[in-house]
Order: C-alpha cells, then sequence, then structure tokens
C-alpha cells in the first residue's frame, strides 16, 4: 500500500470519527486539495487492498471497519454517540477502536430478542453471551458484506 | 458474524448449514480489543497477513476455521 493510500485512509478513518459519519467524496476533496477523480481511485484501491470498502454502485463508502456507513443490526453507543458496526465483531470493535466504553444493542439472529452488552474497561458484563462465525478466517474477504 | 443467546439459538439458526466457531463473548471482546484497536491511529500502517495471524494465535484461535493463509492481510 502507497504511503499517499496509507494517508488517504487514515484521513477517511479520522473524518469518520470526527464528523460521526462516512465521509463523502467531497469531503475528502476539501481536505487533500486533489481532484474527485483522484480521490476516488484513491478509495478504489483501498478498497481493492481491503483497507475499507465501497458501495458497489455509487461513490460512497460501505465500511471503514469496525465502523458501518450504512444502518446495521449492531448499535453502539460511545462518548455520547450512537455508531453503526458491520457484525458483532466489529461492535466490539468500534469500543476499541475509540478507546472507550460503551453499550452495544442488537438483537439475537434466532429469536430476535433484544441483546444489549455494556463494555467497561474493555469487558462484557454478559459472559452468558456467545459469538458466531459461520465463514472460515480465508474466505472472510470473499463477500465481505456476508461475512 | 453474530451474537446469540445460547447454543441452543445457534443451532435453530443454522439450520443446515455447517457451523462456523463459537467463542464467548469475553473472548470475543479480547479479540476485538486486539484487532481493532489501531484502527483510528492516526499513524496507522498496514498489518501482515502474519501479523493477524500472530494475533489469532495469541488469542489461542489456532485451529484451521482461523487459518487466514491464502486470504487477504486485513479483514
Amino acid at each position: 500500500m502507497h504511503e499517499a493510500d496509507v494517508a488517504l485512509r487514515n484521513l477517511t478513518y479520522g473524518l469518520f470519527v470526527e464528523l460521526g459519519r462516512a465521509p463523502t467524496v467531497d469531503d475528502l476533496v476539501a481536505r487533500v486539495g486533489a481532484t474527485p477523480d483522484e480521490v476516488w481511485a484513491g478509495l478504489r484501491r483501498l478498497h481493492d487492498e481491503h483497507a475499507l470498502v465501497l458501495q458497489s454502485h455509487t461513490r460512497e463508502l460501505r465500511m471503514a471497519n469496525p465502523f458501518s456507513a450504512v444502518p446495521t443490526a449492531y448499535r453502539v453507543f460511545v462518548d455520547n454517540r450512537w455508531w453503526y458496526a458491520n457484525c458483532a465483531w466489529d461492535a466490539f470493535g468500534v469500543c476499541a477502536a475509540l478507546h472507550g466504553d460503551g453499550r452495544i444493542e442488537s438483537s439475537c439472529p434466532d429469536c430476535g430478542e433484544p441483546i444489549s452488552v455494556e463494555v467497561r474497561d474493555q469487558q462484557p458484563d454478559d459472559d452468558t453471551l456467545l459469538f458466531h462465525c459461520l465463514v472460515p478466517a480465508v474466505r472472510w474477504w470473499d463477500d465481505i458484506v456476508f461475512t | 458474524m453474530n451474537v446469540f443467546r445460547s447454543e441452543g439459538h445457534i443451532g435453530r439458526w443454522l439450520g443446515s448449514r455447517v457451523p462456523g466457531a463459537t467463542l464467548s463473548v469475553t473472548k470475543l471482546c479480547e479479540l476485538a480489543h486486539a484487532w481493532w484497536g489501531d484502527r483510528i491511529d492516526p499513524n496507522w500502517q498496514p498489518r501482515t497477513r502474519g501479523q493477524n495471524q500472530a494475533i489469532l494465535i495469541g488469542l489461542g484461535l489456532t485451529d484451521a476455521f482461523w487459518n487466514l493463509s491464502g486470504a487477504d492481510p486485513d479483514r
């Protein structure tokens, strides 16, 4: 990964947290002084490197893992702000990335009952819950949205 | 990658599908902090597949399910 792309990736993540939402191409253009096409080309390279995930049909971000740019079943409350995470792993990852305590809210995919987990000092308050990862590690990126 | 209320709920949700890997949320939380803790570091640098595999191994996730060989470096 070229240094310029790493810098664009780090700017994208920084803006995600600063803005509380996924930055647009225009947001990034305003910060880097490049053209929209140049910024988009950089984001495409980062997508191909799996440093972030773009939407398939629009010039928008889908994931800046662990953050999701779109609503999901995993909501995380950290530092007085709600975030969407891409999955259960990423939900705990939002607390980790933000280095904060938080609350994860979701529902059991089987029965639909609400699930709420508090994370304090990197520990969940309910160890009876179970995490299930269906896709083996070697195939995570075959279809990252499904994973 | 989901959180369930119990093994029974996982089994019903899987149906006829082949099960993957199940962890306690305590282990998941540990994994998440090891994996994602650096993500908004302004000086973040990409990790190699070997570095990612080392994180998994360090948490005891050593069976074939967690083998990243052939996969891309980051999840």
